[in-house]
């Protein structure tokens, strides 16, 4: 059924119910573009609504933002966009190559080594922080990677318990994202200081906050690929095997390729999360690698509740994500996403 | 040399069986069909020549390399896939020239190796074309061009027409079969068309149940098929089959089935039917060996159900000896449903079978 075939009333209450939705979904943006044109006064004097009739535009709060009276709005939108590629582009290719392997290939993990890594991970560090008199940091890379090699080692005997396969493995990624950001943005953000006692500054720093990033949009990506990889016909690679095409020209020659319409769309989802997140940004950056959101949330700290200028922000973060939406809506019409495996 | 030994060889998929010892060889040169009702492990013997499934145990060579551990891309095989397989983002030209693009073949040599297979193949025209521009039959073409490139030991086809239809397929084959002549180069193709293994094959394997049934050239395995499993299989229509038992009658050794059925044995076949009087056997006769009866061949009684004229003949479909029997009339014989007719069975092309074991008499 579709709205063309109602009729009389129903049709009328149809349409009405429809552009009220749409009235009530498109007012906010409008009232930021309209406030981001207003001057102080204009703002605070009570609500105004149709330029040229109702107040008079003026520039005040774009000027103040592009000239930098607000923060440094160049250098954080650039800040964003490159950690928002290189974040969106790294996890969707290491994403991939996971989620490939996930899909192709059997793995098996003993219960037992992983419970051989949790304990030893925990067990280690506790013992070098409190008992050997480690530093923290120290502490947590030594646990780690006696942790890691343990149960990699363990990996390779035939230990008693349940075998978890490769559709635990996953679940065990996609369950990362299910406890609270803010647990881990602040562990996170203790570790990251800690490395900084060590040397290796990360607070505030492009790969600080991209790897904060990548870690957290591999889930999706893993998840979203797994799918896509999944749909593909095995026979393709098979005969690529066949023909003596080694493994990775296969990965990336073939089965890269034929699942670009994926890859775009989770490398569009990814960069849409890492352009909008704002806890992990406001942990792990203080000044030189802030991001559009915080820019945007600290327009009302930093001054007061000023509405013009928070909404000259808001704007410049918005339109990045309206034209790729935009983009992402041709290429879905375009069949690009559907037809392109055949 | 490029012959195919699997000696044997065994497949299981976890706890099941899926393949028991089997041995094949396959001569170099040769155009062996694997045949046989589906799950019967025409695929799964197929792959593992290919490497694509590893034998769970046994030995499989090509030529005199043992492949048995080998991977895929070393054993210098080419497969072609059902449903054709082709990289969707590549051109007719790409797709056929990847492989030995990846060998880091000169380019010039590509573009002649392609060029040559198109030639062969009819594929000229569409060399720049993708392959979602193209109908199931230049797909296929195209596939056997990618594997024809590698100049393999071994072309494996895995039932490559059975995405066509009936016109193209029949063209095919004999394309196939061109193919097969031209290159000289050994070939193992896995159809459950029994007419496509019959036309194509230099030697039919019949599989069932990953057992071979039996392995011969077409015509003796439609002239003598080893057991009822194989006689049931090749031939369309298939063969009539009448239960009874050899008895001794008035003039001599009869069949005798329900019904009244009672056919005697000719006598260049008693000597060798004789030890076999008074078991329970299987009389098997092709519907194209029956006839109405007329002369002095032995005949049984046909209570029609239904005909189907085809044209040159005329199907009779009905009941004889308490069995589903088709006999083939003439086409101008007037018979209809709920008609009993007489007809003759052609003496010389009676099977036998014994019922235990289904193992056919000797002749
Ligand atoms: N990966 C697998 N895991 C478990 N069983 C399998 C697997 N692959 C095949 N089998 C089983 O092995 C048997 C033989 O399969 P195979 O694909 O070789 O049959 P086939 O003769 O090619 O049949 P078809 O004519 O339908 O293609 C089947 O019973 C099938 O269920
Ligand atoms: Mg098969």
């Amino acid at each position: 059924m579709s709205v063309r075939t109602l009729e009389g009333n129903a049709r009328f209450w149809a349409l009405a119910a429809c552009l009220f939705w749409l009235a009530f979904t498109l007012f906010p943006l409008y009232w930021v573009v309209i406030t981001s044109f207003k001057s102080p006064l204009g703002v605070v004097g009570g609500p105004t609504y149709i330029p040229f009739v109702d107040f008079e535009p003026t520039l005040t709060a774009w000027s103040e933002l592009l000239s930098g009276q607000r923060g440094q709005f160049f250098s954080t939108f650039i800040a964003s966009t490159i950690i928002g590629l290189s974040a969106a582009f790294l996890a969707t290719a290491i994403g991939s190559m996971a989620a490939y392997a996930l899909v192709r290939f059997t793995f098996e993990v003993r219960l037992l080594s992983a419970v051989i890594f949790v304990v030893i991970a925990f067990g280690g560090y506790l013992l070098c922080r409190h008992y050997l008199g480690v530093g923290q940091a120290t502490s947590l890379i030594y646990a780690f990677i006696a942790a890691l090699a343990l149960s990699i080692i363990s990996s390779r005997f035939k230990l008693p318990g349940p075998v978890l396969g490769n559709d635990d493995i996953v679940f065990w990624f996609v369950s990362q994202r299910m406890f609270p950001p803010i647990v881990a943005a602040f562990a996170l953000y203790l570790m990251y200081t800690e490395m900084g006692k060590l040397g290796f500054k990360l607070v505030d720093t492009y790969w600080g906050l991209t790897f904060a990033y990548i870690a957290f949009s591999l889930p999706i990506v893993i998840w979203l690929m797994r799918d896509f990889f999944a749909a593909l016909p095995i026979e393709v690679e098979e005969a690529a095997m066949v023909d003596n095409v080694p493994t990775w020209r296969i990965f990336f020659g073939i089965v890269l390729p034929m699942s670009k319409p994926g890859l775009i769309a989770t490398f569009m989802i990814t960069l849409a999360f890492v352009w909008n997140e704002f806890l992990f940004a406001l942990f792990l950056t203080n000044s030189k690698w802030q991001t559009l959101p915080i820019l945007v949330a600290g327009q009302n700290s930093q001054r007061g509740d000023e509405w013009w200028s928070i909404s000259a922000a808001a704007l410049v973060a918005i339109i990045p994500m309206v034209v790729m939406a935009g983009l992402l809506s041709r290429l879905m019409r375009s069949g690009l996403l559907l037809g392109a495996i055949k | 040399m490029s012959q195919v030994r699997l000696q044997q060889v065994t497949k299981s998929f976890g706890s099941v069986t899926v393949i028991p010892p089997l041995d094949l060889t396959i001569a170099d040169k040769e155009f062996v069909v694997l045949v046989g009702p589906s799950g019967c492990g025409k695929t799964t013997t197929l792959r593992m020549i290919a490497g694509l499934e590893q034998a769970t145990s046994g030995e499989i060579r090509i030529g005199d390399r043992d492949v048995t551990a080998l991977r895929p891309g070393l054993r210098n095989c080419s497969m072609v896939f059902q449903n054709y397989a082709l990289y969707p983002h590549m051109t007719v030209a790409e797709n056929i020239g990847y492989g030995m693009k990846v060998r880091g073949t000169p380019k010039a040599e590509i573009d002649k190796a392609v060029t040559e297979a198109a030639r062969i193949l009819n594929l000229g025209a569409y060399l720049a074309r993708k392959p979602s521009a193209l109908s199931g039959g230049q797909r296929q073409r195209v596939a056997i061009g990618r594997a024809i490139v590698r100049q393999p030991d071994v072309f494996l086809f895995d039932e490559p027409l059975s995405n066509l239809d009936a016109k193209l397929r029949i063209e095919m084959r004999t394309e196939i079969k061109l193919l097969h002549r031209r290159l000289q180069t050994t070939v193992v193709y896995v159809t459950h068309d029994q007419v496509e293994a019959m036309t194509m094959a230099d030697r039919v394997v019949v599989m069932n149940q990953g057992r071979i049934e039996q392995a011969a050239d077409p015509i003796t395995l439609y002239e003598s098929p080893r057991n009822l499993f194989v006689a049931a299989f090749i031939g369309a229509p298939s063969m009539n089959f009448i239960e009874g038992s050899l008895d001794q009658g008035d003039g001599g050794p009869v069949f005798r089935g329900q019904d009244g059925v009672s056919v005697p044995i000719p006598a260049e076949r008693v000597s060798a039917l004789s030890p076999y009087a008074g078991q329970a056997v299987i009389l098997g006769i092709r519907p194209e060996h029956t006839a109405p009866a007329s002369g002095s061949d032995p005949s049984i009684k046909l209570k029609v159900t239904d005909i189907e004229p085809l044209g040159p003949h005329t199907l009779a479909i009905g009941k004889a000896g308490g069995a589903a029997f088709t006999a083939q009339m003439p086409a101008n014989t007037r018979v209809g449903p709920d008609d009993s007719v007489d007809v003759q069975l052609d003496a010389q092309k009676m099977h036998f079978f014994l019922k235990s074991n289904g193992e056919a008499l000797p002749r």
